[in-house]
């Protein structure tokens, strides 16, 4: 056994050399080849990597316990005859008060101006905010590198995101310290790592599925109380001056999410959800039929057809692009094997076997297809940083992933060694005398 | 060594079917230095891609050293050709971008053997030709005689147990064809089985056996001097028994 795998490797090493040989032998028509695949294969990377972006599972560990909430709860039957994907104060706090849900989360965005209140400078930095319940936290796996959430809605307390505390903090352990958000003191009880959703499930409303992690994530109360204004889409029945007068008020604008661990407490919830929805109908409150829905975090994404058809459309051409590089490589092979026909039948006289040649002639494509890999590599990150030129709304989803650099070079392999089969196949069908002549 | 039995070659083209070899019967024992002479088109040449296993044939029996070749596998006709023989072209057929030692190391690599085994191959069948001191040069630093000579010992290296050359000298001057020929002659002396296809009928005077085909048939045959087999050598490897060395030319092509 030692000694065939030793035999293996020895002519596994001669056909590497016999591969370089031949490249030397005709250097343009390889650079072709390569350049060819890795042009085909480079821009179906590109556009896998939007798509990767767009269709991943952004909280792989608990997508199928984390549900979104939408509820039919409109007073009137105009204009929502659909469960409405934002909810009234006191729906929230309904969702909140329950135990059934292991967390939950209710949330609006804001924005602020943030500056270090101890900092002799005045710089203030504009900053999302997300106003949440503590259980954002915990619900969303929140990577924290100092302190922790803040246990309370109605403290004066923050989490701030890593890019801020970069910004004001230089990036070091700012808990304990004061920032000064739109003129009022909160402290810092909390500062997350780096931290990258893609999508951005807890908010794929509004076109906001690729937006980065939020700066600053407040208590809701607090917030409320602050009157920082919402920041995402709001409906109402009626008017009203500003958030610090939406909690009795049919103000429709905080979205909410809940972690069931299993199907038997989302049903629970789910009656708990549409007992709730009948006793509002029975006191009159809304004219609408109970539908109440929860949606697990890919359902959810699903519904908000977060991915571009349009990036679908162009992963497809050039999935059809590679198509006709592959052509395109084989022809340029088929005659390169054609010219060594004469070489191929010396040394299938002198004891080579079809098996030796063909492996010889997959050692050389595979060689190429590593070649191509690496430099489909280089044109993926170069197509991606044009399209983040053209189209800045993809900066935070052009990204290539290690998974994806894997699979370009596994791609150019492929492809180099399916380019050489047809060739192969030809260069072994004559028999020697032929090939001889 | 070599037995065909009413041997059939046909080339079908859209309309027409050529008789290359019809009903051809050989037999060569081992040892034999065997000249196969005919006009061109007479299928000499095919006769020697068959019994070299470069081409197939469509009716009859051959054996070779024992071995019926007749539904071998591409694997099997490959390692036959490996380890049983050893062709020499009338062009050399060597890679003109390897060095001679690359050139003469070729059919060993399909054979599996090491590194070192391989080496003390390449160098014994070079200076059982005169070229053991040529090993880093390119075929086209090299004079014709010493390519077909770097061809003999790549045919050489495997121990084969029959050498098959094409007109070996059809590409030399007489001076090298000569030396050649001595080489040719010398391994025979030692026990080699050799066929040799040629139109010189000289060369195939100096020989044991002079067999003509025309027209895809064995037409007749003359034996020239008595078969040599005091030397009980019949069956040994070519190379083993082979071991007068050719001197080194000194001379550059």
């Amino acid at each position: 056994m030692r000694r065939l795998s030793m035999r293996s490797a020895s002519m596994l090493a001669y056909n590497l050399t016999l591969a370089m040989q031949s490249f030397k032998r005709a250097p343009s028509l390889y650079f072709l080849v390569v350049l060819t695949l890795s042009i085909g294969v480079g821009l179906l990377c590109a556009n896998l990597a939007l798509v990767n972006s767009m269709a991943s599972d952004p909280i792989p560990e608990k997508s199928e316990q984390l549900f979104h909430v939408s509820m039919n709860t409109w007073p009137n039957d105009d204009p929502q005859a659909e469960p409405f994907h934002i909810l009234r104060y006191r729906e929230a706090m309904k969702i909140v008060s329950s135990d059934i849900p292991k967390n939950s989360a209710v949330f609006y965005a804001s924005g602020v101006y943030a500056r270090d209140s101890a900092s002799p400078s005045l710089k203030r930095f504009d900053s999302s905010v997300r106003a949440t319940t503590p259980g954002f936290f915990s619900l969303t796996n929140a990577p924290f590198a100092y302190g922790s959430g803040f246990i309370k809605s109605s403290v004066m307390e923050v989490v701030i995101g890593h890019e801020l505390n970069q910004k004001i903090f230089t990036g070091e352990n700012s808990v304990g310290k004061v920032l000064e958000l739109d003129g009022e003191l909160l402290t810092i009880v909390g500062v997350l790592k780096p931290w990258r959703l893609r999508p951005l499930f807890y908010h794929a409303t509004e076109g906001r599925a690729f937006n980065l992690t939020d700066d600053i994530y407040a208590p809701l109360e607090t917030s409320i109380d602050l009157g920082w204004s919402i920041h995402a889409r709001s409906s109402s029945t009626v008017s009203y001056k500003g958030v610090k007068f939406t909690r009795d008020r049919d103000v429709f604008y905080l979205q909410a999410w809940v972690e069931l661990e299993n199907s038997a407490k989302k049903q629970a919830f789910q009656y708990y959800l549409d007992n709730y929805s009948q006793s509002l109908k029975d006191v009159g409150e809304h004219p609408l039929a109970i539908r109440n829905e929860l949606r697990d975090v890919n359902a959810w994404l699903l519904e908000q057809n977060i991915v571009d058809q349009k990036v679908l459309a162009f992963t497809l051409a050039s999935v059809l692009f590679l198509c006709v590089c592959v052509f395109n490589a084989s022809s340029l092979l088929l005659s390169r094997f054609h010219s060594a026909k004469f070489e191929v039948g010396l040394r299938r006289a002198i004891g080579a076997s079809n098996k030796n040649i063909l492996m010889q002639g997959i050692t050389e494509s595979a060689l190429l297809g590593v070649i191509a890999g690496l430099l489909s590599l280089l044109l993926s990150w170069l197509f991606l940083k044009l399209s983040i030129k053209f189209l800045p709304d993809l900066e935070n989803l052009a990204v290539l992933e290690p998974k994806l650099l894997l699979l370009g070079v596994l791609l150019a392999l492929v492809t180099a060694i399916f380019s050489a089969l047809y060739p192969l196949y030809r260069g072994t069908r004559y028999t020697i005398s032929a090939e001889l002549k | 060594m070599l037995k065909m039995n009413n041997i059939s070659r046909i080339y079908q083209s859209d309309t027409i079917q050529t008789h290359a070899l019809r009903d051809f019967s050989l037999n060569v024992e081992a040892g034999e230095f065997v000249a196969v002479t005919g006009p061109s088109g007479s299928g000499k040449s095919t006769f020697l891609n068959v019994a070299g296993l470069l081409d197939h044939f469509d009716r009859g029996q051959y054996e070779l050293d024992g071995v019926s070749v007749q539904g071998l596998k591409d694997n099997e006709l490959s390692r036959l050709r490996n380890e049983k023989i050893g062709f020499i072209f009338q062009n050399y057929n060597l890679i003109p971008d390897y060095s001679i030692f690359d050139n003469v190391d070729m059919p060993l690599r399909y054979r599996g053997f090491n590194a070192n085994e391989r080496k003390r191959r390449v160098e014994e069948a070079l200076e059982k030709v005169g070229l053991a001191s040529r090993l880093k040069y390119l075929p086209s630093q090299l004079s014709g005689g010493q390519q077909q000579r770097v061809a003999i010992a790549r045919a050489l290296a495997g121990e084969p147990k029959i050498l098959l050359a094409d007109e070996p000298t059809g590409n030399l001057d007489s001076l090298m064809a000569r030396q050649v020929m001595e080489i040719l002659h010398d391994l025979n002396k030692d026990g080699a089985t050799i066929i040799m296809v040629t139109h010189d009928t000289d060369q195939a005077r100096e020989v044991n056996r002079n067999v003509q085909v025309i027209d895809g048939q064995l037409a007749d045959f003359r034996v020239y001097a008595p078969l040599d087999r005091q030397a009980e050598q019949t069956g040994k490897n070519i190379s083993a028994v082979a071991s007068k060395n050719v001197n080194e030319e000194v001379v550059d092509a």
